[in-house]
């Protein structure tokens, strides 16, 4: 087995235990890029001189030569990122954003960028500038946006760590579809210097994708400049909420979250209890409704009328009909985003973490994301986003973890959230599932990876 | 009215209003986001939050004061 087939921590363990040349590791993962990326479109761009450059300086830290990719999201020294896009709204350059810098300090090596689906719009990834990223569990199928690129690059085993950025479930989306762990960290908790909306944003943060919670820890250490210590989750409270969030959702995706759940209370000796927790489904449109208004200062007619013929139709006409929606509605937004925190800290005394499923289908087709659920075919934006836009809503941490596959193949998962801060019980819990499940979904390799390891 | 109708009117106006260009596609999206959207704005808006006062410059990195 090459060494890029191990874990995030164990690649770094290898190296650091010198069972690992990280030269030969930063030269085997561009070489797997080229072979494996055509069919995922998940890195859009190598750069194998400034990769070597930054081992050649990387310092003893925790990801001491491990490569890893970042989203096209936020400028490396040698290039302004695109964010998917034809253009962007603001003037972008080369520089040193915050997660490069956590990256590089922790002895990381950047071997590529990463796709996104265009502005960061969807919860799909099949729209980008430079192609849709596709999925390595079937590649007709969609990755999951807006950090497509990042899942699909671990989820094919190009890198075993990504960065992605969740503003409204832009980690967990993608995370869901391919089988990962992924975590959207409290917020302001990760590094987020450079990102273009760092000075405005108040859902967008940085964070991992991984194949599972243990590595997500090490590359969140990075992104927090702080070593997050495991722990056991024991006795874990779990709460559950009867809604559509739960209940409006693909009978196996389902009937797989619940199993997940009962595994994890039994592996903790905790409790699952009911809690109540009214108008989630407002609280996902006052996050598009937040997220979505927040960038709009300096954005004037004019410049909507100059917007380039490249840029996606959805996204032109979403970027116009921005500039209708009603101020009223903004303030109801921000109103509701007071009530869901206090709600969600009262329902935080009574439990430990609140668990539903990260999306209620499996991922759609490339060509047609539309998902299947109870109440009928709705889109999958439309129907991801009420799960996930709390978290960005109200700052709390959020991760995704896979608990299953579905009857085609393709993966299913559990979103676990906690208290503000709380970012480590949710490893812990997601850690204790895995030994539930004896690691049989996160160890679980998609058939693309799978077939090329043994062609290998 | 049918939402469509509400659409077709609400958006074109509100584009003029504003000075910005549309072309046909342009016009096809923001029909359809309306008429995604717009249900659901109006919900909102329908909520009574009179007695939730935001709060002033909440850090979302924490919980919020509790009165």
């Amino acid at each position: 087995m090459s060494a890029l087939d191990l874990t995030l921590r164990g690649q770094a363990a290898a190296i650091a235990a010198g069972d690992a040349d990280p030269g030969e590791l930063l030269e085997a993962a561009l070489a797997r890029i080229e072979q494996r990326n055509p069919a995922v479109n998940a890195i859009v761009e190598t750069f194998p001189e400034h990769s070597r450059a930054m081992l050649a300086a990387a310092p003893a830290g925790p990801l001491h030569g491990v490569p890893v990719v970042i989203k096209d999201e936020w400028p490396l020294p040698w290039r302004a990122q695109r964010f998917g896009a034809a253009e962007m709204f603001k003037p972008t350059a080369p520089g040193e954003s915050g997660p490069f810098r956590a990256l590089r300090d922790a002895g990381a090596v950047i071997v590529g960028v990463a796709n996104m689906h265009e502005l960061g719009s969807s919860s799909t990834g099949n729209v980008s500038v430079y192609g849709p990223a596709r999925n390595p569990w079937n590649t007709e199928r969609c990755p999951g946006g807006s950090s497509s690129g990042p899942a699909a690059a671990v989820a094919a085993r190009l890198v075993a760590g990504a960065v992605g950025a969740d503003g409204i479930g832009s980690i967990r989306f993608p995370a869901a579809y391919c089988g990962l762990t992924g975590l959207k960290p409290t917020f302001s908790r990760s590094a987020m210097a450079g990102h273009h909306m760092a000075a405005i944003s108040t859902t967008i943060v940085s964070g991992p994708l991984c194949a599972d919670a243990a590595d997500c820890r090490l590359l969140a250490s990075a992104l927090f400049a702080e070593a997050l210590a495991p722990g056991d989750a024991a006795g874990l409270r779990i709460g559950v909420v009867r809604d559509t969030v739960s209940e409006d959702v693909a009978p196996e995706v389902r009937e797989a979250c619940e199993a997940a759940i009962e595994a994890l209370r039994a592996e903790t000796g905790g409790e699952v209890r009911e809690i109540e927790l009214a108008d989630i489904e407002p609280a996902a449109l006052a996050t598009v409704l937040i997220a979505n208004t927040e960038g709009l200062g300096g954005v004037s007619p004019e410049r909507l009328n100059q917007l380039s013929p490249d840029l996606g139709p959805i996204n032109r006409g979403f970027l116009k009909y921005r500039m209708l929606l009603p101020a009223a509605a903004s303030v109801q937004a921000y109103r509701i985003r007071t009530l869901m925190r206090h709600r969600l800290a009262a329902a935080f005394d009574e439990v430990d973490v609140i668990a539903w499923p990260t999306v209620p289908a499996v991922a759609p087709p490339l060509e047609a994301p539309v998902v299947e659920i109870p109440s009928g075919m709705l889109t999958a934006d439309q129907a991801n986003v009420r799960g996930a836009g709390l978290a960005n809503l109200t700052g709390i941490p959020s991760a995704s973890v896979p608990v299953g596959l579905s009857s085609d193949q393709m993966p299913i998962a559990l979103q676990l959230q906690a208290a503000w801060g709380r970012d480590e019980l949710l490893l812990d819990a997601a850690e204790a599932l895995e030994r539930a499940n004896g690691r049989r979904w996160v160890d679980a390799l998609a058939p693309l990876a799978q077939a090329e390891a043994t062609e290998a | 009215m049918e939402e469509s109708n509400r659409a077709d009117d609400f958006v074109p106006a509100g584009l003029a209003s504003l000075g910005i260009e549309a072309d046909e596609v342009d016009l096809a999206v923001m029909g359809a986001t309306h008429q995604l959207f717009w249900p659901a704005i109006r919900d909102l808006l329908a909520l009574d939050l009179g007695e939730v006062a935001p709060e002033r410059c909440p850090d979302l990195s924490r919980a919020p004061e509790r009165a």
